[in-house]
């Protein structure tokens, strides 16, 4: 098994972090891992992506140039990753904030809503884990009771209530993908 | 009791591997991307009885390290390019003063203020010629987290031993990236304390013959009497313009790292044994390397991975046999080509030598690092 994956979007809407909990998850299922991030200066506003590898290999480099798998969170990410799918893979677009659709009759596409979903569970900070619980029920390549896990270890500090909200988030996006 | 797993950035497993070490002081001052080093040794310090201060400025930081070291700390400060520059005179002076201490340099883009948020390589040269004179370095380069951990440790034990700086030349890919990391249990890595002056302390000389590498020397302050200047010295530290005192501190200064070429040099291979077209490649650019040359043997070509961990001093001997057994080295590093000359120099049977290179801010990719070694393979 080998899924490289690319998350893109805005600086601020968690792309970085859900890349990290993606790279934790299937470290707690005894994978191989990497995580690279590729940011500007600024803080928020500006474009954000990883690079995730989950792999029974070995990882070499941590840069997934063609990657299995997209997660397109902002409309600027679908230009810039969207010729990059391998044939035959996945991709994740954001549709409440993304109106285009893909060309590529190559791979495999599944709109999601993610910032509608996240919105109707009370914030659209967590539409970063609907796409992330998009990812798990679209290909099983980890499970959501591993990102759940994830969420306890890597935002060691958060409130029960609020990782049981992204584990909610993470539920529907599963739903929304199937 | 099982190991615990990390999933860590290089950054983080270096101050982890300093507190490993017994780092108990640490001055700087922070900047992309090495900023993590300092913002998690300013948590994990204070919590394990060391110091931390944050200084005005990267010359500063150096200093506090120096003087830290000098009073017996196992002292570090991290930095990236700019603060790398600045930083030059006092490293000059750390190698003069023969003051163990360990600098981090995880590099990013430059020249100047260059792109902050991305990785280069291209800082091998300064590392190496940075500061003026002529002096000893040792700078070891790390290609992933664990190593990440292990090479800082590492460092601390050879500038406990050879008294000077040591350098750890990350570069921003592997800083902030993050993969598996068992973290080592205490007393599984060797740690390297240089032992004290027994002597009474009128006879004591702090730099005698047979202190300069794992000898004995003092801390500042602990009853032993000597003298710490940026000026060529005598044995006791202080001021000469002796000739015989001038050439023996120099000779004392090249000799650490001249007389123990074996012990410093360390070098990972990969398929090398029966390699026609090897890649030398470090850091960050030996991931993608590797990637490459799995992709080669795939496809048939012989392919081989020749990757010093310790830059400084450069494998010399090695890559002359390595060359005369192949039949194309290529050198895949992220800048313009630094290292490649090296190998140049050290190439004594003509075999073609071919740069593969990337400095636009991004990570050099296997496709085409695999693309050269198809060419070559023509």
């Amino acid at each position: 098994m080998h899924q490289g994956i690319r998350i893109s979007g805005f600086g601020g809407q968690g792309v970085i972090s859900a890349g990290i909990l993606l790279a934790q998850a299937g470290l707690l299922e005894d994978k191989h891992v990497s995580w690279f991030p590729a940011y500007g200066a600024e803080m928020r506003g500006g474009t954000a992506n990883c690079s995730v590898v989950i792999s029974t290999d070995e990882v070499a480099t941590p840069v997934v140039s063609r990657p299995e798998t997209v997660i397109v969170m902002n409309e600027p990410s679908l230009a810039k990753f969207e010729p990059l799918v391998k044939p035959g893979g996945l991709m994740i677009i954001n549709s409440s904030l993304v109106n285009s659709k893909t060309r590529r009759t190559d791979i495999k596409v599944v709109y999601v809503e993610c910032n509608r979903i996240a919105e109707e569970l009370g914030t659209t900070k967590i539409a970063n884990m609907v796409a992330l619980g998009a990812f798990s029920g679209a290909t099983g390549a980890v499970s959501i009771e591993a990102i759940s896990r994830a969420l306890t270890k890597v935002f060691k500090r958060a409130k029960p209530e609020i990782i049981e909200l992204n584990v909610k988030a993470l539920k529907k996006g599963a739903e929304a993908a199937r | 009791m099982s190991k615990q797993i990390k999933l860590w950035q290089g950054n983080e497993a270096c101050a982890e591997g300093a507190m490993y070490a017994g780092c108990d002081f640490f001055g700087g001052y922070p900047i992309t991307p090495s900023t993590e080093v300092a913002e998690i040794l300013a948590s994990l310090l204070p919590k394990a009885g060391g110091k931390f201060i944050q200084m005005e400025d990267e010359i500063a930081g150096i200093g506090t390290i120096l003087g830290a070291a000098a009073a017996g700390a196992k002292s570090m400060t991290s930095t990236s390019g700019p603060g790398f520059s600045l930083m030059m005179e006092l490293l000059g002076y750390g190698c003069m003063a023969e003051i163990p201490c360990v600098i981090v340099n995880v590099q990013r883009a430059g020249p100047s203020t260059g792109l902050p948020t991305k990785g280069a390589q291209a800082d091998v040269m300064q590392t190496r010629w940075g500061t003026h004179g002529d002096h000893p370095t040792i700078a070891l380069c790390p290609s992933s987290i664990e190593e990440s951990f292990k090479l800082t440790v590492k460092a601390f034990n050879l500038a406990e031993k050879f008294r000077m700086p040591v350098i750890l030349l990350l570069d921003e890919f592997i800083g902030h990236m993050r993969e598996k990391m068992e973290v080592p249990r205490p007393g599984e890595l060797e740690i390297y304390n240089h032992p004290r002056p027994k002597v009474d302390p009128k006879e004591y000389q702090h730099y005698a013959d047979g202190s300069s590498v794992g000898g004995p020397y003092a801390a500042m302050g602990s009853g032993y009497r000597f003298n710490i200047t940026g000026l060529t010295h005598d044995k006791h530290g202080f001021p000469t313009a002796r000739l015989d005192e001038i050439q023996w501190k120099m000779d004392r200064l090249r000799d650490k790292i001249d007389r123990h070429l074996a012990e410093l040099t360390e070098v990972e291979e990969e398929f090398l044994d029966d390699a026609e077209i090897v890649i030398f490649s470090y850091g960050a650019a030996a991931r993608s390397s590797q990637q490459a040359v799995r992709q080669s043997r795939a496809k048939g070509i012989k392919a081989g991975l020749l990757r010093p961990t310790t830059i400084w001093p450069f494998p010399d001997r090695i890559v002359t046999d390595v060359l005369k057994k192949c039949r194309t080295m290529l050198v895949a590093e992220i800048s313009q080509g630094q290292l490649v000359y090296e190998v140049e120099r050290c190439n004594k049977s003509s075999t073609p030598v071919v740069p593969v290179l990337r400095y636009d801010g991004e990570m050099i990719t296997p496709a085409q690092i695999l693309k050269a070694v198809e060419e070559a393979q023509k």
